[in-house]
């Protein structure tokens, strides 16, 4: 590798589609994303925006059928995931990469109890015996703030900020090096939310993982990313570090995405939603997909897709608007 | 959890006090359910019952002085204090012979009903896992071998290789196999769907170890009901086979042959076909009854 700094994961021109019967959905459409060691993406996007699919993708488990990985390579620590084989994914699942699902309700095995749960992976992976394993689940679950001797029992009787602990600490239980978490505090109450997001990014501090964090919440963004990409219609349309986007913010999108938050400052303003709504990916608009929806249309933006221009260091932007503009002038 | 120092804390209801127990298991959940179902626990008392004789035949009566000794000197005595059945054709106890034929009967209900489950289930999880073009080559398979009457299937197959125990078995295990598949296959479907089944697939667990550690433990329920209702139809099946000859040979006794046999006295001696009967006919509502509970205890869904 060329890069001097070393990459946890690198995505190239990923393009993925969704191909049901005649219908063909644009998942995702030449996507690049990097992760250097230790470091926070955050990966925003409306629901339908092919984030989940960006994650999964990862793992290589896009469900196939009808999933179909189109194009493109994803680089695992140097090593491509989609050219794999089967033994190798399961190798890599869990130990190198884990997944914090977005509703701990559903991802915990109801008649399991969460010591044998969190036991599993271990027990995969480190080929240790099921009382070490067991053992090694109830340290896990301390080190997620739920005591130990918990461990026997079931999801049933963990509330949902605590189930979503077991989840984590299920993710974590073989240190992974990548933590992909999918809108991990979606399905719980807001004060829950900010006791999790802390321990996650606690528990990735003190273990330098690098993390890609899926979410629709620009707050969380701000708390644990390093850099973000707004993902809009399978593509991402910006690209860039905490600051860039925060402050020196490009795409109409993005800005949309911004007015659309609700201002504690001036509580009698209204609020800005982005008017229209995400496009129908069987059939994207021609052009940029984000035209219908954009104040800044031009004529050519119907027309053509525009091309990812670089604005800074690591700030890209896909967007007609800065097609002709000189960078060096901003 | 709470202290065992605080034991008088008067506002401590039934539930609170369960609450307690609950943290053991979800089975203490499920029994509390179930014994609220009153047809259920007449199903599991007469089942317990039945088990219990079969269990309990040989200390009740001796299987070579009494079960299949003839004493033509007492043949065809009408139920008394002696024998509480009566005493059949050849002077045998009823009721010595029902006791010993439930053992025959519950041994080799239950052992088919394995087999099946082994054989229909492995199928049906295959298939319902993996779906597509391997299920619809398993199920129409299986669906051919659903054409034939089970009865008739066991039939062949007896015929076949010879009147033995393990082949009887074999015969009806292999006729319900089907029906295993494709129960065990929907319940997989159902729970293929699940997150936890994507999250297992994500640390790195390979196919047999998701279906054996997440998906059948989790259509326990429907397969539990499944086998106890199936056990009902082997143990008729079994007596059905003996009937015409081609279960459960003589002397051994089995409620079907017992029927076959005492068949030509029925005119005059009711009570010899009676009793096998009334065997054959407490066995199947037991299982029955109990099937339907238990249904209704692990999927009260679909209770209507």
């Amino acid at each position: 590798m060329a890069d001097e700094m070393k990459n946890t994961l690198e995505i190239k021109g990923l393009t993925i589609q969704y191909v049901t019967g005649d219908e063909v959905v644009h998942a995702v459409t030449g996507v690049n994303i990097t992760i250097p060691v230790g470091k926070t993406l955050g990966l925003v996007g409306e629901t339908g925006a092919g984030k989940t699919t960006t994650a999964l993708s990862i793992l290589n488990l896009v469900p196939d059928p009808p999933g179909k990985i189109i194009s493109g390579e994803i680089f695992l620590e140097g090593e491509d995931v989609l050219k794999m084989n089967d033994k190798r994914l399961r190798e890599i699942r869990g130990n190198m990469v884990a997944m914090v699902f977005q509703d701990p309700m559903t991802s915990l095995n109801p008649i399991k109890t969460v010591g044998e749960q969190i036991a599993e992976g271990i027990k995969i992976h480190r080929k240790v015996d099921d009382k070490a394993s067991l053992e090694q689940a109830k340290s896990m679950l301390e080190l997620v703030g739920i005591p130990g001797g918990r461990a026997g029992e079931y999801p049933h009787q963990f509330s949902g900020g605590m189930k979503q602990r077991v989840v984590i600490a299920i993710a974590l239980a073989c240190s992974p090096d990548l933590l992909i978490a999918d809108e991990p505090t979606t399905a719980l109450d807001v004060t829950i939310q900010a006791q999790v997001l802390k321990l996650i990014n606690e528990l990735r501090e003190q273990s330098r993982m690098s993390m890609l964090m899926i979410t629709h919440d620009l707050g969380i963004v701000a708390e644990v990313c390093d850099t973000v990409a707004i993902m809009y219609a399978g593509r991402i349309v910006e690209y860039g570090t905490l600051e860039d986007i925060f402050d020196h913010l490009r795409h109409p999108y993005t800005k949309g995405l911004f007015d659309s938050l609700p201002d504690i400052g001036n509580r009698r303003a209204e609020l800005k939603p982005i008017r229209g709504l995400i496009p129908d990916p069987v059939n994207l608009p021609p052009g940029c997909a984000f035209h219908p929806r954009c104040d800044y249309a031009k004529p050519e933006c119907s027309q053509q897709l525009p091309a990812i221009k670089r604005i800074s260091d690591m700030h890209y932007v896909q967007c007609h608007l800065y097609a002709d503009t000189d960078m060096s002038m901003l | 959890m709470e202290s065992s120092s605080a034991p008088k804390r008067n506002f401590t209801t039934k539930k609170e006090f369960y609450r307690q127990f609950r943290k053991q298991s979800i089975a203490y959940e499920l029994w509390l359910r179930f014994m609220k179902n009153p047809t259920a626990v007449l199903g599991l008392v007469l089942f317990v019952i039945i088990v219990l004789g079969a269990i309990l035949a040989q200390t009740l009566a001796d299987y070579d002085t009494v079960v299949i000794k003839i004493n033509i000197g007492n043949r065809l005595h009408g139920p008394s204090w002696d024998h509480w059945f009566g005493t059949d054709e050849l002077g045998r106890d009823i009721l010595a012979r029902i006791l010993h034929g439930a053992r025959v009967s519950l041994l080799i209900g239950i052992a088919a009903v394995g087999v099946s489950l082994f054989v229909g289930g492995a199928f049906g999880a295959v298939a319902g896992y993996y779906g597509g073009r391997l299920d619809s080559l398993i199920m129409r398979a299986m669906d051919v071998f659903l054409c034939l009457p089970d009865v008739l299937l066991a039939m062949a197959i007896v015929a076949a290789f010879g009147k033995t125990m393990v082949n009887l078995v074999i015969a009806i295990g292999l006729s319900f196999a089907p029906r295993f598949a494709r129960v065990v296959r929907s319940a997989v479907m159902g729970v293929r769907e699940n997150e936890y089944v994507e999250a297992a697939r994500s640390i790195g667990a390979r196919d047999l170890w998701i279906i054996r550690h997440h998906i059948l433990i989790n259509c326990m329920g429907p397969i539990i009901v499944q086998v106890t209702l199936y056990v009902a139809s082997a143990i008729l099946c079994i007596a059905a086979l003996s009937f015409l000859g081609l279960g459960i040979q003589a002397p051994v006794p089995e409620w079907g042959n017992m029927l076959a046999s005492g068949r030509t006295f029925m005119r005059d001696y009711p009570y010899i076909v009676i009793a096998p009967g009334l065997a054959i006919f407490f066995s199947i509502l037991a299982l029955n009854l109990l099937g339907d509970g238990l249904r209704d205890t692990l999927d009260p869904r679909l209770k209507q």
